[in-house]
């Protein structure tokens, strides 16, 4: 018999890296010396990512206003230091994760609408609801799954076995894939988040999407998880996973309730609507990561 | 069209608006706000003509005070009421309905030795919807004759009701139809198609005022509501009684769906709100 999923993982050397740069440009993220200066100076080290930073910043998803930024420095200046780490770690780890081995394109596609419209559904909640994340709710959004595609990538066989289970049974694919592969997207995805040293909030909303209340930053994790269920409401659903839900009975519920968000203020009709109509910015966001050249230019 | 540049038709004044505005939402709970008069002028302007009238107060008097005020009123009903419908519409829902409504109340049922089902299309217009949920019930059903089924069907429009019960049909309304429902469920009749009989003989339809209280309160009993696209001509204080009735009309279990992209946001609590792919429906606990 095979061993598990989680220790052939292990194993494998090839793993998908995010480029040290990124990584880098997380960790001043903390440091409270951190200057616009400093960050430029980092991301330049990486020219090609350096570029796609400024034509992100430049594209009509980012924009403010009709002005176009010459340099990273004033696009730092513009859009804030957390948005550009936003960008930065967008940008690689869709760069990490894109091109290899894409087995079945269809599902693929689905996966990467399906963590982009979490995303900006993360953007939506988080500021519906005043927490002010910063915009790390949209990486932490844009990420939550990314154990999926891991598992889709080294362990297509078990992974498929899941998504067929869950379309079949009407069963989420976290149960699926404990019945498939003996691990679920969460583990792999926090295995995935450690060893690229993430920082501590995305590894926690990797781990804890389904669960907020066990999480260590269960304001992020709610939010993402809220989001996760919008944006499968409004069909951004993996094709698996499309049972139906109360939002108001869900974990995530709970823990803002608990935290002293006002729950029962929120119009969830509207916001159910709201993520329906930001549908067609996912499609553009993916265009604009995947060829930032095109985007940037879109209407500059 | 320049018959009408030249000859407009009567004026109606802003206090004979506000009459007729009262008395079409004591009635019948439809609302007209204040930018909706040039609207509702022109639909009353060929009530006018049919009754032989000058003028929009004359009009008003013979709606309230006229022996034959009663039978006008359901004229006016017909006038001032929007019919726009059409089979399968918002196709979310309606797979919310087949692939998992109707799925999760019939095991329940059958968990507890029940086997009948009640299902209602408030204000069903010419039918499209109502025979939309009865062909999808028969889907569901898949030939078990069983179960004891059926589906309610009510509007305030006679005009529309005497269409509906027709359930004749034309190439265009049956534009968004799948063809192997339109191969089981219509028959070609000329240029047109009827609805198939095994289908039609399940929906009952009826004259019912939604905004008469003590005839909803009658209305018990249901397992799915279709309330779609009517709330919209109520105001707040209409949506928030009626709302709360058919609470009332529903099975415990039961499911409500009402238009899609309309909210009961501060208009009911009571329900659940549940998200299916694409669409919202309120279930009754
Ligand atoms: C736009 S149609 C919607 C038809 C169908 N439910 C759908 O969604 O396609 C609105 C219908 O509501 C009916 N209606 C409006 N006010 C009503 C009332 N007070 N009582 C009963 N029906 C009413 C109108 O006559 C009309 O047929
Ligand atoms: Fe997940
Ligand atoms: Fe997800």
């Amino acid at each position: 018999m095979e061993p598990p999923v989680l220790e052939r993982l292990k194993a494998i050397d090839d793993l998908p890296t995010l480029p040290s740069v990124a990584l880098e440009v997380l960790s001043l993220a903390h440091r409270p010396d951190v200057t616009i200066q400093l960050v430029a100076e980092c991301i330049h080290r990486d020219p090609p990512l350096a570029a796609k930073v400024l034509r992100m910043a430049n594209s009509s998803f980012y924009r403010r206003g009709d002005r176009q930024v010459e340099t990273l420095h004033r696009a730092i200046l513009f859009l804030g230091l957390a948005e550009i780490i936003n960008i930065t770690t967008s940008l690689s780890v869709f760069s990490a994760l894109t091109s290899r081995r894409a087995v079945e394109v269809s599902i693929r596609e689905q996966f990467w609408d399906h963590s982009v419209a979490t995303g900006l559904m993360a953007r939506h909640v988080d500021k519906k609801l005043q927490m002010r994340s910063l915009g790390r709710e949209f990486v932490a959004g844009l990420l939550h799954d990314v154990g999926k595609i891991i598992l889709d990538q080294y362990f297509h066989e078990e992974f498929m076995a899941a998504y067929n289970l869950s379309r079949e049974q009407d069963r989420p694919m976290y149960e699926t894939e404990m019945a498939t592969c003996g691990t679920n997207h969460m583990e792999v995805g926090y295995y995935i988040a450690r060893k690229w040293n993430l920082p501590p909030y995305l590894q926690d909303v990797i781990l804890w999407h389904h669960k907020p209340s066990r999480a260590a930053f269960p304001d992020m994790a709610a939010v993402v998880s809220v989001a996760d269920h919008m944006a499968r409401a409004a069909q951004f659903s993996c094709g698996a996973d499309t049972m139906p839900f109360v939002l108001a009975d869900q974990d995530a519920w709970a823990v803002l309730k608990e935290r002293g968000v006002d729950v029962n203020g929120l119009d969830v009709e509207r916001m159910t609507f709201e993520m329906e109509a930001i549908g067609h910015q996912v499609k553009e966001y993916i265009e604009t990561v995947m060829n930032p050249e095109e985007g940037g230019r879109r209407d500059g | 069209m320049d018959d009408r540049l030249k000859n407009p038709g009567p004026v109606m004044t802003d206090e004979t608006f506000v009459l007729l505005r009262d008395f079409i939402y004591e009635q019948s709970g439809i609302f007209f706000a204040d930018n909706r008069k040039d609207q509702l002028a022109s639909r009353l302007a060929f009530r006018l003509k049919a009754n032989n009238l000058s003028d929009f107060e004359k009009y008003y008097y013979l709606l309230k005070y006229d022996q034959n005020a009663a039978r006008e009123l359901r004229a006016l009903f017909d006038s001032v009421t929007t019919n726009e419908t059409s089979f399968f519409r918002s196709p979310p829902q309606i797979q919310a309905f087949q692939d998992k409504v109707l799925p999760e109340i019939m095991a329940a049922k059958e968990r507890r030795g029940e086997k009948t089902l009640r299902l209602w299309s408030a204000g069903c217009s010419t039918g499209e919807e109502p025979y939309t949920m009865a062909i999808v019930l028969s889907q569901v059903m898949n030939g078990r004759r069983d179960w004891d089924v059926k589906v309610v069907a009510s509007d305030i429009s006679e005009k529309a009701l005497r269409s509906a019960k027709e359930a004749v049909y034309g190439e265009y309304s049956l534009r968004s139809v799948p063809p192997e429902i339109k191969r089981d469920f219509f028959v070609a009749a000329g240029s047109s198609y009827r609805i198939v009989d095994e289908v039609k003989d399940m929906v009952e339809f009826q004259f019912l005022n939604l905004s008469d209280t003590r005839r909803v309160q009658l209305m018990r009993g249901f397992d799915v509501i279709f309330c779609r696209n009517v709330l919209i001509y109520f105001d707040d204080q209409v949506k928030k009684r009626f709302v709360s009735q058919l609470y009332d009309c529903l099975n415990h279990g039961g499911y409500l769906f009402i238009g899609h992209s309309e909210s009961l946001h501060n208009i009911s609590r009571a329900f659940k709100l549940v998200h299916f792919p694409g669409a919202l429906a309120y279930k009754k606990e």
